[in-house]
């Protein structure tokens, strides 16, 4: 018995606003950019005949190929890094500290970064990474180099280091969130029966915890495809990613451009999101246990 | 590996310790030099030295006109997440509410509004502004980017609202209805106070969200713009520290607000728990 009888009209009509909402704002959208990208012609006009020369065009062109595997190849490291980073960090708050002080502000001192706007914290690693920037001027200070390094502001390294700092929470959220629901009378069992700590992680906590960094590294995977925000500010115009790409033909008035880049880019992040559900049950997530 | 294992043990925990603390610094580190290069003095640059202190950079702000004047942005900003809050715990407590009564169909829904998490802003905002000009709808901050946003803040506070659901004590309604109230007294007077927590949160998600938004934003905003939109226009004409004042700002006004509803949230949940007693 609750507030609300099982399958009734209620319930159906309750949830028809945000059902229409979505499919209206996300879900027609999309279906609407795929269409978009078949438009042949040139004017911008729903009776455009319908073709695959806009995707001939991308697919011929070597250097869009190339950044399509850029872009691959720069989430794929950054999902490593946040990954590996990001478990650490989970497994040191969750089951290292013992002070429920500590526990709180290190849980503080990690979130709160969260709830301040992306483009800000982007924009603050702007002064650490130029030329003058705090690393160069470190590095000269404490002798490691002679001369500035260029490597950092308008490269690819400064984008993946501010990215590492905005994205690892997101890979070590769930994990913190999957280790602390792991029922420690478990650990004890097997520490009862005479397995070292290294099997105890391996054979039990880590394969207990996989669907939350499969979910963080959907997270990352995500957000780093499409993060043109961070490699705008940081890479300048000269580093670009396929999500940068949208916005260069779309400012360029190349809308139907700007549409096939979209759809390869959708197409990547389901693959990876497909990938990732079959191994998840996202649903059984907060539920009660 | 000869070494006894407890001593391995306080040595894995040395080294995530240290790495923790690494990373913590390396989080923080350019949010503090951002808060401390916005007090540089008026001839400093937007790195070290900062050739004095001053509040030169914050009085640019408040004196700033027409092409860089942030306040207007500011107010935007707030007025829509204001408003996606409220959208978002209206329309998310209806979801979630519905999801307990299992219509049919609950698995398409809850995987659709998952759906509005997984598409990232970019196609989201591209898509919408290409239908909106399919249509012939012009493009505004209080209308076209409002329906935008609220389609990424809305899955966020369904999902709090969700898992707020699957843990509140139902045996409480149980007994309002079997004493005899009906569904939506029980619901208004018994369970709706139950999970208020859970609503405040998942409104401070949607005010927070709005708020930084800026990939759906900017497609679908028109010539009136928000505060990311307003800051990111900024970066691109010229970078002085009068971004670094503006970030400071914007920064301690959503820890603010944060700071503000975690309260609320703590003092109701102890005033509950006190009730429960």
């Amino acid at each position: 018995m609750s507030t609300i009888r099982v399958r009734s009209a209620a319930s159906y009509w309750l949830a028809v606003p945000a059902a229409a909402w979505m499919l209206g704002v996300v879900v027609v959208p999309i279906v609407l950019l795929a269409w978009v990208s078949l438009w042949g012609g040139r004017a911008f006009s729903t009776a455009s005949p319908l073709t695959f020369d806009n995707y001939a065009k991308f697919f011929a062109n070597q250097t869009y190929l190339k950044l399509a595997l850029t872009t691959v190849g720069h989430t794929a490291t950054l999902m490593a890094v946040t990954g590996v980073l990001g478990y650490c960090v989970a497994y040191f708050l969750t089951m290292k500290v013992r002070s429920p002080f500590w526990r709180l502000a290190l849980f503080l001192a990690f979130i709160i970064p969260f709830w301040t706007s992306t483009l800000i914290r982007a924009i603050a690693w702007v002064p650490f990474l130029g030329v003058n920037g705090v690393i160069n001027q470190t590095l000269m200070f404490v002798g490691a180099t002679q001369s500035p390094i260029e490597a950092f502001l308008y490269s690819r390294t400064g984008i993946t280091m501010a990215q590492v700092s905005l994205y690892t929470m997101m890979a070590a959220g769930p994990v913190v969130y999957m280790l602390n629901s792991i029922a420690p009378q478990l650990r004890e069992a097997a520490m009862t029966l005479k397995a070292t700590p290294l099997v105890v992680f391996w054979r039990i906590v880590f394969p207990l915890t996989l669907p939350g960094v499969v979910i963080g590294q959907v997270l990352v995977f995500l957000n780093v495809m499409s993060d043109f925000a961070t490699v705008a500010t940081i890479g300048g115009n000269k580093h670009a990613l396929l999500s940068n790409l949208v916005l260069l033909f779309y400012e360029g008035s190349q809308i139907r451009a700007a549409s096939v880049v979209a759809v390869l880019l959708m197409i990547c992040m389901l693959i990876g999101v497909v990938i990732a559900l079959r191994v998840v049950d996202i649903r059984r997530l907060g539920a009660e246990r | 590996m000869s070494l006894h294992w407890k001593t391995r043990l306080s040595l894995t925990s040395w080294i995530l310790g240290t790495l923790t603390v690494i990373f913590l610094t390396y989080q923080w580190l350019p949010i503090f030099t951002l808060g401390l290069l916005s007090f540089a003095g008026p001839t400093g640059g937007t790195t070290f030295p900062m050739n004095g202190t001053s509040f030169h950079w914050y009085e640019e702000v408040w004196r700033a006109t027409v092409m860089n004047d942030f306040k207007p942005p500011l107010m935007r900003s707030t007025l829509l997440a204001a408003a996606c809050s409220l959208t978002t715990i209206v329309l998310s407590t209806m979801a979630a509410q519905a999801m307990r009564g299992q219509f049919r169909g609950n698995g398409w829904f809850f995987y659709l509004m998952l759906l509005g998490i997984m598409a990232p802003g970019i196609l989201v905002g591209f898509g919408f502004a290409i239908m909106m000009r399919i249509l012939g709808v012009e493009l505004a901050w209080d209308t076209t980017t409002f329906l935008v946003q609220v389609s990424w803040t809305l899955p966020f506070g369904f999902l709090t609202m969700l898992a707020v659901f699957n843990r509140f004590d139902k045996r409480v309604e149980e007994a309002a209805l079997t004493l005899g109230a009906s569904r939506i007294t029980t619901f208004r007077r018994i369970t709706l106070p139950l999970v208020l927590p859970g609503v405040i949160g998942a409104g401070l998600f949607g005010f927070s969200l709005s708020y930084d938004e800026y990939p759906r934003s900017m497609f679908t905003t028109g010539p009136d713009a928000t505060l990311p939109l307003a800051i990111m226009a900024q970066l691109d004409r010229q970078l002085t520290p009068e971004i670094y004042a503006i970030g400071t700002t914007t920064t301690l006004f959503s820890l603010i607000a944060v700071t503000l509803c975690t309260f609320a949230l703590w003092a109701m949940r102890r005033s509950t728990a006190l009730r429960r007693t």
